[in-house]
């Protein structure tokens, strides 16, 4: 029983629940106690040791029905095979003796005792299900059953060949059979290790190139790594404040001291959560790209408290609300075809967007604003208004461009990358996932 | 912890039954957790919404016990100093003060500065024995002889730190007083975690704990709860209420109402005399278990059906 256990806490790792070692045993204790004769009540148990999250709890009870549904071995066309069940002959091979006499539950031990040989619980890819097929029947004993066919052909008599026919028609039932087992434990086991595949190749692929069919794991991936990054940041921090002493806390700790001030305490000042502009571009020149900065902005927008969000083209508006109303999907097709926002989709503008920006929301911004700015910076030769962004740098705590061409670019034809340079705090190429992941994790990191 | 009370945990049956006699309805889920924390001997981390009676677990677990409840309200800059242990500073002071002619005897006729220090030095740690600790709810559970129910309530609020900190207690029932050396549980005692999930908890603190998730009860159970808590309620009434509650949870509000509300509205049911529900005297009562404006204008609109779907038996 430990090793049928031990496939489950298998299986729930493939499924994304994390498991410890020690975890593991507990469960193994708790098993223990309660028994294995209560099946609710080992479920439970089991769920209490394993099972740490709320969301992990669903995937446990699905995980937990799967792993020990009563499969038994389904025989669709059973009269047929149970007729002539008189007809076992010596020389028959064991399973064909047990498909014979319709022996389901031993058909079952022995596929389930040949998956545990062939090693089921290794199965990765969906290429592999044929192979342990294969490989179950044979240790199953499929040879003897396919001699026992041919032998029964051979000889000729109405009884053999009629015994042949329901042995062959057993053989399909039993490969059936074996085929779903295989199927449901690859769903199991490697459900998540193709998605694990895939979503480190996502990561590492150019934004520009991605499929709209990625467009939803794309989206769980960006959200995972907001979550990950806001937790290892959201931490308040204490900075201590040397040069302020904390009268109170000191004259406490001197009692211990006869009143020396012996410790001395000083005051800590905890740092303030961030506050975040973002601006981003929409127009047709970064459009590849526009739809994972704006997925990238509405995860944002969830985790990190003041954020506000503004999109532009020919002008600037701010979108903060749409993100708060939509959901995700909707939001970021609004915003890209603009519906209602009095946005202009015309030539890129990033002069009139700076312009904008000064007349209505400069007021907003303050040393404690950090100013994101995803965008090509192509603004089809008009003025870039560098002043205005020099005004911005000025006012705010700092201003970070990402930029999804890569640095070689910067600069040539239209891009005036260039000329904005020198008032950035940073200024990044952002391309794919991996990119936008450190360009965040610095930001977060140094506290807004 | 583990002998005296055997033969309370010896079944999930019987613990289901001996809560229920004092007082609180547990699911067998419930039960089960009880039951697996005991013999394994392990905290049990208590999530799930507000008002569920996670802290009401807690302190039946120790009537149940018959052991003090030993509780720890967790909040943002609880430290070390307000959980565990303290000096007793003013005692320390007393004590040199009145031990002043005592310190010149024993100095007495020692000469030089390093014969007096060595002399002193056979009475070191007077100062910081045990008799000069103040325990605070940390220590105090390890002390209780008996063993004793520890409550560490909404750890959530609680920052990394303190989190970090607990982890020796929960693993190994002991603590490290650097004065004094490692305290170890006289009885292990038997420890509730509670988290309202307003941040997750970290891997480690999760792995040393047992998880039970307790979310809002069914029909039934809750009907259960009403019974016990509020014996004097009439069947009718308590059916028609709490299917009531139930419909109201399925409505879009900011703030449904938790299990302690569904009591206390049985309890205003009760004193009001009520025989059966009616809209108008729902109306006057709704702010019972309904916190937000938002929510009551909400609700006020679905009375009339809600009532008649609750008498009809839902």
């Amino acid at each position: 029983m430990e090793k049928v256990l031990q496939n489950l806490i298998v299986a729930l790792r493939g499924s994304g629940v994390r498991i410890s070692v020690s975890e593991s045993m507990d469960a193994m204790n708790a098993a223990c106690l309660t028994g294995y004769s209560d099946r609710k009540l080992l479920k439970d148990s089991l769920s209490a040791t394993l099972a740490k999250s709320q969301h992990e709890k669903e995937i446990f009870d699905t995980c937990f029905e799967r792993f020990f549904s009563l499969d038994g071995f389904s025989d669709t066309k059973s009269d047929s095979c149970l007729k002539p069940a008189a007809g076992l002959g010596k020389e028959d091979s064991p399973l064909s003796t047990m498909l014979l006499s319709g022996d389901n539950a031993g058909l079952s031990m022995s596929m389930r005792e040949a998956a545990q040989e062939t090693g089921i619980n290794g199965i990765w890819f969906f290429t592999q299900k044929s192979l342990y097929i294969q490989r179950i029947l044979q240790a199953m004993g499929q040879e003897g059953l396919i001699q026992d066919i041919q032998r029964l052909n051979n000889e000729d008599s109405p009884f053999s060949r009629q015994k042949a026919g329901t042995l062959k028609a057993a053989k399909d039932l039993l490969f059936e059979n074996v085929r779903d087992f295989v199927e449901q434990q690859f769903s199991m086991f490697a459900g998540t290790a193709t998605e694990e595949i895939i979503e480190r190749y996502l990561r590492h692929m150019k934004l520009s190139n991605l499929e709209q069919r990625d467009f939803h794991r794309m989206h769980i991936i960006i959200q995972k790594m907001v979550k990950r990054l806001n937790n290892l940041h959201s931490r308040r921090r204490k900075r201590s404040k040397r040069g302020l002493l904390d009268i109170k806390k000191t004259l406490r700790e001197s009692v211990a001291y006869q009143g020396l001030l012996f410790d001395t305490r000083w005051k800590a000042k905890r740092l303030d959560r961030m506050d975040i502009m973002a601006l981003c571009d929409v127009s047709r020149s970064v459009e590849a790209v526009s739809r994972f900065m704006l997925l990238f902005l509405y995860s944002l927008n969830e985790v990190v408290a003041k954020t506000s969000s503004f999109i532009f083209c020919s002008n600037l508006v701010e979108v903060s609300n749409v993100f708060e109303e939509y959901q995700v999907e909707e939001a970021v097709v609004r915003l890209k075809r603009g519906v209602g926002l009095g946005i202009q989709l015309g030539r890129t503008d990033y002069g009139q967007a700076f312009l904008d920006f000064k007349k209505k929301w400069l007021d907003a911004v303050s040393n404690k604003t950090t100013v994101l700015i995803l965008g090509d910076a192509r603004n089809n030769y008009g003025n870039p208004q560098t002043d205005i962004l020099k005004l911005i740098n000025e006012r705010s705590k700092r201003i970070i461009w990402l930029n999804p061409e890569p640095r070689s670019f910067w600069g040539t034809g239209d891009s005036e990358m260039d000329r904005y340079l020198p008032y950035c705090y940073l200024a990044k190429e952002c391309s794919t996932v991996t990119h936008l992941e450190r360009a965040i994790d610095f930001l977060l990191g140094m506290g807004g | 912890m583990k002998s005296h009370h055997d033969q309370k945990f010896r079944s999930i049956e019987g613990i289901q039954q001996g809560f229920e006699k004092a007082g609180y309805v547990c699911s067998r889920q419930i039960a089960a957790t009880l039951y697996l924390a005991y013999h394994l001997e392990k905290p049990i981390l208590v999530e799930g919404p507000a008002g569920v009676g996670k802290t009401e677990l807690a302190k039946t677990a120790s009537t149940y016990l018959g052991t003090p409840l030993i509780r720890l309200q967790c909040y943002e800059g609880l430290d070390e100093s307000k959980a565990l242990y303290e000096w007793k500073y003013g005692k320390q002071l007393l004590y040199t003060q009145i031990l002043k002619d005592k310190l010149n005897d024993i100095l007495n006729g020692a000469e030089g500065l390093t014969l007096s220090m060595s002399k002193l030095h056979q009475y070191d740690d007077i100062f910081f024995s045990p008799h000069f600790l103040e325990p605070r709810p940390l220590l105090k559970a390890l002390q209780q002889e008996q063993g004793a129910v520890l409550l560490v309530d909404e750890v959530d609020k609680s920052d990394q730190e303190f989190e970090a900190f607990l982890l020796e207690i929960l693993s190994e029932f002991q603590v490290s007083v650097p004065e004094i050396g490692t305290i170890h549980a006289l009885s292990k005692p038997f420890v509730f975690l509670t988290s309202n999930n307003t941040r997750e908890m970290s891997e480690a603190l999760k792995r040393r704990c047992l998880y039970l998730y307790i979310p809002f009860p069914d029909t039934k159970l809750e009907g259960d709860i009403i019974r016990v808590r509020v014996p004097d309620l009439s069947e009718t009434l308590r059916v028609q209420m709490v299917s009531f509650i139930q419909q109201v949870r399925t409505l879009d509000l900011k703030k449904v109402p938790s299990i302690s509300e569904t009591i206390d509205w049985a309890r205003v049911l009760v004193i009001l005399h009520s025989r059966d529900l009616n809209p108008d005297m729902i109306k006057d009562t709704l702010n019972i278990f309904l916190k937000f404006e938002d929510d009551l204008e909400i609700v006020r609109g679905h009375i009339h059906d809600m009532t008649e779907k609750a008498k009809r038996g839902f």
